[in-house]
C-alpha cells in the first residue's frame, strides 16, 4: 500500500516535472491516433452517407459488414496487418512494420467500421427533407452533403470522438505492428504494459492517469454530443 | 396561354404497385394551378418528380424547346423548379441565413446577397425574425420563410405541397397573401391540397389526381365544383 501511494506521488511528479520520456510517449499516442482518425474520417463519412441515403445492391450487406467489423478485436487486426507487412508478407517491401506509420494504418482499420456505423446512424436519423431542400434550392450534391453533415454535426462529432477514444486506448494492434520501441513507436497503452511488467509502477500509473482522464472525457464528450443531436430534431 | 413545361408519360411504380400513370401534364406560364387529390393519391410523388428530386420509372419532358428524358432534364428542372415540403425544412441557422442559402449558387458577393436577403425579408414581413434561429419558428412562420427562400432564387415554377394543411386561420391568411404576391410577380405555381377552400381564389385552373391519373376540372369558381370537392371524400 505504501509502495502504491509512493508510486502515485512519483507519478504526479513525473507528469508535472515534464519528464521527457513520458511526454514523448503521450505525444506519440496523440499523434498516431489523430492521424488515423483524420485519415479515416472523410471516407467513412462519405460511405456512411451513401449507405444511409441511396439504395444500391449489397447496401444491407455492407451495413452489416461494417457492424460486424466493429467487433473484430484489435489483436486480430494487428495480427493480420503484421502478416501483411512482415518481410515475407505481400506488403513487406514497404518496410512499414514496427513504424508509427504501421500503427496509424492499424488504427485506421480499427476505427473505420466504428466511424462508418456511428455516422451511418446519424445520417439515417437525419431528416430526408434536409437533403431535398438543399438540392431544390440549387445546391450541388457536394454542397448538399456538407449542409447535411452540418445538420447532423453533433452525431458526427460523437462518432469521431468515439473513434478516437477507441484507438487511443487500444493496445493489441499497436503492440503487434508498432513493437513498442522507445522514441519510435511506444504509445501510452504499450508503455503502461511494459513499465508495469518491469515493476516501474510510477510511470505506468502516470500514463494510466492520463489515459483514464482522456477516456472519461472522451466518453463524456460522446454523450454530450449525442444528447445535443437529439435536441435538434 | 403559353406552356412553361410539359411532362409526358410519367409512370411510377413503387414496390410493384403503380402509383402514377400520367399521359400529359402541361404547366402554364404565370398561372396558378390547384392540384387536388386524396391522401396517398400521389401528389407528393408527382411534385418530387417534377422538381428533379425523385426518379420516375419513365417520363418525357418538353422544356425550352427541347424534348428530354427525365434524366436529361434533371439539371434544368432542379434549377428552375423549387419544391416546398408540406412541412418545410429550415436549416439549423438563422432565418436570414436560411433565406440566403440558395444565393450561394448565383455567386453573389456578400454585400449584394445581404441586400437581397433584407429585401426578401421585408417582402414577406419577416424582418423582425431575421436573426431568430429558424428551428424555433412556428409552422406558419416556417412556411413563409421557405416561400421567401424560394422566391429569392426567381424560380420559374413553385411546387407547394399542401402549404396550409396544418395551419391556423391567421397563418393560412398570411401564407395565401404571399402566394398572391408571388403569382402577381409572374411565378407559375402549383399548389397541392386534399381540400380546396383555402387557396382556390388564386387558382386559375384545377387538376384532380385520381388513381394515378390527372383530370382537368373547371376553373374553381367557388361554385359547384369546389363544393363537390369539399365533400367528405376529400377532407380529413
Ligand atoms: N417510398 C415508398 N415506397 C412505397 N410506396 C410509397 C413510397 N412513398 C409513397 N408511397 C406510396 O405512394 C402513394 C402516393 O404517395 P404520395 O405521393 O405521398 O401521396 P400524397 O402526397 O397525394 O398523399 C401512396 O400510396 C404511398 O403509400
Ligand atoms: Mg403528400
Amino acid at each position: 500500500m505504501n509502495d502504491l501511494s509512493q508510486a502515485s506521488a512519483h507519478a504526479f511528479q513525473l507528469l508535472l516535472s515534464g519528464n521527457n520520456d513520458i511526454w514523448e510517449i503521450i505525444s506519440l499516442s496523440f499523434g498516431v491516433s489523430f492521424s488515423a482518425i483524420l485519415i479515416a474520417t472523410p471516407l467513412a463519412l462519405v460511405i456512411a452517407f451513401f449507405l444511409a441515403f441511396f439504395s444500391f445492391p449489397l447496401r444491407r450487406a455492407l451495413i452489416s459488414l461494417f457492424n460486424t467489423f466493429m467487433s473484430v478485436p484489435a489483436v486480430i487486426i494487428g495480427l493480420t496487418l503484421y502478416l501483411l507487412l512482415s518481410r515475407s508478407g505481400p506488403l513487406g517491401d514497404l518496410r512499414l512494420l514496427f513504424t508509427d506509420k504501421a500503427m496509424v494504418i492499424g488504427q485506421i482499420l480499427l476505427s473505420f467500421p466504428l466511424l462508418v456505423a456511428m455516422a451511418h446512424a446519424s445520417f439515417q436519423a437525419a431528416d430526408r427533407r434536409a437533403w431535398e431542400t438543399a438540392i431544390t434550392l440549387g445546391a450541388s450534391p457536394a454542397r448538399a452533403f456538407f449542409t447535411l453533415m452540418y445538420e447532423v454535426r453533433f452525431g458526427l462529432i460523437a462518432a469521431v470522438v468515439a473513434g478516437f477514444g477507441r484507438v487511443v486506448a487500444e493496445i493489441g494492434c499497436s503492440m503487434m505492428v508498432g513493437g513498442n520501441i522507445l522514441h519510435a513507436t511506444r504509445n501510452i497503452p504499450t508503455a503502461i504494459a511494459l513499465e508495469t511488467s518491469k515493476g516501474e509502477f510510477a510511470q505506468g500509473i502516470a500514463l494510466g492517469m492520463v489515459l483514464l482522464v482522456l477516456s472519461l472525457s472522451l466518453n463524456a464528450g460522446v454523450s454530450i454530443f449525442q444528447g445535443k443531436g437529439e435536441l435538434q430534431t | 396561354m403559353s406552356s412553361l413545361i410539359s411532362f409526358k408519360a410519367i409512370t411510377v411504380s413503387l414496390s410493384g404497385k403503380s402509383i402514377l400513370n400520367i399521359d400529359q401534364l402541361d404547366v402554364l406560364a404565370h398561372q396558378c394551378t390547384l392540384l387536388t387529390g386524396r391522401n396517398g393519391s400521389g401528389k407528393t410523388t408527382l411534385f418530387k418528380i417534377m422538381a428533379g428530386l425523385l426518379k420516375p420509372n419513365s417520363a418525357e419532358i418538353h422544356y425550352q424547346g427541347l424534348e428530354m428524358t427525365w434524366k436529361q432534364a434533371k439539371p434544368y428542372i432542379q434549377k428552375d423548379i423549387i419544391y416546398l415540403h408540406q412541412q418545410p425544412y429550415l436549416f439549423d441557422a438563422s432565418v436570414a441565413d436560411n433565406i440566403a442559402y440558395g444565393l450561394h449558387r448565383l455567386g453573389e458577393n456578400k454585400a449584394s446577397a445581404h441586400k437581397k436577403v433584407m429585401q426578401a425579408l421585408d417582402w414577406a414581413d419577416l424582418s423582425h425574425l431575421a436573426h431568430r434561429p429558424a428551428k424555433q419558428l412556428s409552422g406558419g412562420e416556417k412556411q413563409r420563410v421557405a416561400l421567401t427562400r424560394a422566391r429569392i432564387l426567381s424560380p420559374r415554377l413553385l411546387l407547394l405541397d399542401e402549404p396550409t394543411a396544418s395551419m391556423d386561420t391567421d397563418a393560412k391568411q398570411q401564407t395565401s397573401l404571399l402566394l398572391q404576391r408571388l403569382k402577381s410577380e409572374g411565378v407559375s405555381i402549383i399548389i397541392s391540397s386534399h381540400e380546396t377552400h383555402t387557396v382556390d381564389h388564386i387558382a386559375d385552373r384545377h387538376l384532380l389526381l385520381e388513381r394515378g391519373r390527372i383530370e382537368t376540372l373547371e376553373r374553381p369558381t367557388h361554385s359547384n365544383k369546389v363544393t363537390v370537392l369539399n365533400t367528405s371524400k376529400y377532407s380529413t
